[in-house]
């Protein structure tokens, strides 16, 4: 008696199972079928890109930027000028051959600077970066001058690792824009020369407990 | 006799269940029109009630996006008297943003934090902020295990930072999860929430693995001074109160060329951002030559956000 | 003075219908108006809450569903749990709960209302719902599994309101309803039943964020909880009928209730073993929510006492439901029912959904207790459900004994 009732709707049982068992499989399908991961993306795009097409609007470059003499892999890159930032320069204005006829010189002379590089009880001594020849300059362990912008090419002979990074971009910093020219900090932009080492401080903000 | 006093109950209990349901009714139209604050401007209001039935951001036309740019500008000029500027900026051609960050360089110091909060136009009230930095003791690995509430001195000894927020994943669990479509992957690889269209279901929320997502709990209050009027549709334009937001990478800058707040205010250049479909960029740099990880790369989210140590 | 049966219009059923939801005796009349206080209370929550945002409540960017949404889950179970009554009616013929699926039909279609009450209620935006209609909205169909969730609800509530409608309707006209016109739905609504419940628990289950909810069990053990549960709840009304109007229910049917309901309770406590196994013989990062749930973790202890004592009361109602020591008089069992149904209650609502979301997907660890305003509203809510339940039920049974009557005597 019960048997051919459930016979009779067993067919509208059965295919209620299987629409949604279907409708199942072919969400799933959609689901697996998105577009294949970044890794992928990444390996495909092996074309340099016109720096100026990558946004719609022109993007203008920051003022007091001088051209880096090293390249990276997209050709040659800008970085900060730093001689104009610092107070004193033209150092041959004090240091040149004559005598130093200024007032005070004594408070005007470096003795405020702590030299805090190199190991502790032991650090660098001044003319291990400043040119005793030309103040205006730097002078490399191979004797060579070494331009006040372009001090990378002096930290980078301890620090080449970190220039390594610096140049490709894993160290420093981009300066506003990653379109367009690319612009990025000089060592001396974010460490002091003779205190690189950044200070510690209370964080800008906190996070709340939530509730 | 009895019949009577049968039908005279039953029209008293009837007029008993009429008045309540009508005091119900009368207190459900108040609290309706009192909450929604409509009773304000009959400008603003005629501008919500359009944008009220608005369609979704992907199907609107051209013209209609000017349209509604045009009406929410207006409403933020009445109701809070700032002057915005909406963007409707769409994604550029051969674009995808990807993001790096230097676990050795982060120094906790917060700073991206803050700058987040100000560009995106955060609630100030509940402290939003869509980065969180976690101050991880060495030896550990998953921010999980690191303190996101810590407010001293920094850096701590013995201690490293690492900051997470929204990493916009390629297959975003987020995507799939929302009922309404209100928030989709852009074609340069942003995950967008189209704040109108979201109806506050918090499914998108459950569903993200990082803690990308943060939802109004209340509505936003930002003090006049500090809002940020270059804005973007998708990113930081204000919001109401019932909508879910995120990190957007700083979509209204971005998409101008501009490196995200985050990556701007890090005084250590610990952030990394660019296009990962330019071989020239600093982003795909790190991705050759530095060791690089990403979080919980076994729920295969495939974000485009990546930790490298120096 | 006998009315002319046949002549009775839909009109006529509409007055009837009224006037028998309102009459009654003085018991009953303070019942509804304790049922309108409840909903009020509700109403004036809802108002805090459309105020001040859903910051009215204790839910934040961590526990992001709270006390609304464990309900929910709940009570989709307790509508799930009609299939109970039809199946073996409709499909195994037993005349005995043929009896009873009107009520647990009504009871169906009362859970279905709270649930979607209580999604309403926790939505951000619920003035935006038109947003979820496929053609003027978007539906995110069928990626998303809350968009099934509401399609199959939807369907549901249809299923299980238009048919007992029909039915009752001819009923009332005095016809036999007509067997092709309802029964393929009936027999639809028994996958449907199982549908909507397993789409729920895949609303959890499908994400791999939270490892406490993403395990297979998650479907299966839902189902035995609701079949547990639901057919309590559907106990407990008709013993409410029984001893309140003079529709008579007989003791077999509470017996093979009572049968139901500790298999499905057997099996839900074997399930949940299950669980505890997993978590807890090799614990992992992912049993972290298992220990919040049930030792705390970071001195967040709130939910210990409450699983706690959801499953000790769920395994001693369970064990007097299976013994059954008052043979005869089933409705000393009630306590046992009832704390089943608390102890399911508290284990598949709060106890499922606010350790899925602690510790965040970032290890953050919360308390969550629901606020004032969360429990005003789910009192309301309550309340409506209730309301729609007896307002449901009293004209059915009126008309489904008369009928009987009318058969008896012919």
């Amino acid at each position: 008696m019960k048997n051919p009732k459930i016979k009779k709707y067993l067919f509208y049982i059965i295919l209620f199972c299987i629409l949604p068992g279907i409708m199942v499989l072919f969400s799933s399908m959609a689901a697996f079928s998105n577009d294949q991961g970044v890794a992928s993306k990444i390996k495909k795009a092996t074309s340099k890109l016109d720096k100026a097409t990558q946004v719609e609007q022109s993007i203008p470059l920051p003022k007091n930027i001088v051209k880096a003499t090293v390249e990276y892999q997209g050709g040659t890159f800008f970085t900060q000028a730093r001689k104009n930032e610092i107070k004193r320069f033209q150092c041959s204005s004090c240091h040149n051959n004559k005598k130093v006829l200024i007032n005070n010189a004594a408070d005007m002379s470096h003795a405020d600077i702590k030299v805090l590089h190199g190991n502790k009880g032991k650090p660098l001594s001044c003319d291990t970066c400043h040119n005793k020849d030309d103040r205006d300059f730097l002078v490399s362990s191979t004797t060579d001058k070494i331009d006040l912008d372009h001090v990378y090419d002096m930290c980078g002979q301890c620090h080449f690792r970190q220039k390594k990074d610096w140049i490709g971009g894993a160290h420093g910093k981009r300066v506003t824009y990653w379109a367009g020219e690319r612009v990025v900090k000089n060592c001396t932009s974010c460490h002091n020369p003779h205190s690189p080492r950044f200070e510690k401080q209370w964080p800008k903000t906190y996070s709340v407990p939530l509730k | 006799m009895d019949s009577d006093k049968k039908k005279k109950i039953n029209r008293r209990t009837f007029l008993k269940g009429a008045a309540s349901a009508a005091i119900a009714g009368s207190t459900a139209v108040t609290a309706g029109c009192k909450g929604k604050g409509l009773l304000g401007s009959s400008e603003a209001f005629a501008l919500e009630f359009k944008e009220y039935f608005k369609k979704h951001y992907r199907l609107m036309t051209p013209t209609e996006r000017q349209q509604t740019v045009t009406r929410l500008e207006k409403l933020a000029k009445l109701r809070q008297d700032i002057n915005v500027n909406i963007d409707t900026t769409g994604p550029a051609e051969n674009v995808l943003y990807g993001y790096a960050f230097n676990v050795t360089r982060c120094e906790g110091y917060m700073e991206c934090v803050k700058a987040c909060v100000k560009e995106n136009n955060l609630d100030r009230k509940s402290n939003t902020q869509y980065i969180r930095i976690f101050e991880m003791e060495h030896g550990q690995m998953s921010p999980d295990q690191g303190d996101g509430k810590y407010f001293h001195m920094v850096p701590k000894e013995g201690h490293f930072y690492m900051g997470v927020q929204c990493f916009q994943c390629e297959n975003p669990p987020c995507v799939k999860a929302c009922p309404t479509k209100a928030t989709w992957k852009e074609k340069d690889g942003i995950v967008v929430v189209d704040y109108d269209w979201c109806i506050g279901c918090r499914y998108c929320m459950a569903a993200c693995p990082y803690w990308g997502r943060r939802f109004n709990w209340n509505q936003p209050e930002i003090p006049k001074e500090e809002v940020t009027t270059q804005q973007h549709y998708l990113g930081n334009r204000q919001r109401v109160r019932g909508m879910m937001e995120k990190c957007t990478f700083c979509i209204q800058r971005s998409r101008k060329g501009k490196v995200t707040a985050c990556v701007e205010a890090c005084p250590t250049g610990a952030r990394v951002f660019g296009n990962l479909l330019d071989p020239d960029s600093e982003i795909r740099f790190v991705l050759e030559n530095k060791k690089v990880y990403r979080l919980k790369e076994d729920l295969g989210t495939d974000p485009k956000f990546w930790y490298f140590i120096d | 003075m006998k009315k002319d049966m046949a002549s009775k219009g839909l009109l006529s059923f509409a007055k009837d219908t009224l006037l028998w939801n309102l009459s009654g005796s003085i018991g009953y009349q303070i019942y509804l108006c304790i049922l309108v206080c409840l909903m009020l209370t509700g109403v004036y929550g809802y108002f805090i809450q459309f105020k001040l945002g859903l910051s009215a409540t204790n839910m934040s960017n961590i526990v992001s569903w709270g006390f609304y949404i464990s309900n929910f889950t709940f009570l989709v179970g307790v509508a799930a749990a009609a299939v109970m009554l039809i199946l073996p009616s409709y499909v195994f013929g037993d005349k005995d709960l043929h009896k009873v699926v009107i009520i647990g039909e009504v009871v169906a279609v009362g859970a279905l209302v709270m649930c979607m009450t209580f999604v309403f209620v926790d939505l951000g935006r619920p003035l935006q719902f038109w947003h979820l209609i496929p053609g003027i909205g978007q539906l995110n169909f069928p990626s998303s599994l809350l968009a099934w969730d509401i399609l199959v609800l939807n369907g549901y509530l249809a299923l299980n309101a238009l048919v007992p409608a029909y039915i009752v309707y001819c009923h009332y006209q005095g016809k036999e309803p007509v067997g092709k016109y309802y029964k393929p739905f009936v027999f639809i609504s028994i996958g449907w039943a199982v549908a909507i419940h397993m789409i729920t628990a895949f609303l959890y289950q499908g994400l791999p964020a939270r490892p406490f909810w993403n395990n297979p069990l998650l479907g299966p053990r839902f189902l035995a909880s609701a079949f547990a549960a639901g057919p309590a709840i559907i106990s407990l009304v008709l013993h409410i009928v029984n001893s309140t109007t003079d529709y008579k229910i007989d003791n077999k049917i509470f017996n093979k209730l009572r049968i139901i309901i500790v298999s499905a309770a057997v099996i839900n406590l074997l399930m949940l073993f299950s669980e505890i196994f997993k978590e807890f013989y090799f614990p992992t990062h992912h049993s972290q929510s298992a220990m919040y749930l049930f030792f705390g973790l970071e001195g967040h202890d709130s939910l210990v006492p409450w699983i706690w004592t959801a499953i000790s009361i769920n395994l001693l109602g369970t064990l007097i439901l299976a013994f059954n020591p008052f043979k005869e008089r089933q409705i000393f069992l009630l306590p046992a029912l009832v704390m089943l149904i608390v102890g399911i209650w508290l284990e598949k609502g709060i106890g499922l959904i606010v350790p899925g979301l602690v510790p965040s997907p970032m290890g953050e660890i919360i308390s969550y207790s629901p606020s004032n305003v969360e429990l005003f509203i789910t009192l309301g809510v309550v309340g409506l459900g209730m309301f729609v339940v007896t307002v449901l039920l009293k004209p059915a049974l009126i008309i489904e004994k008369r009928y009987e009557d009318r058969h008896l005597t012919d």
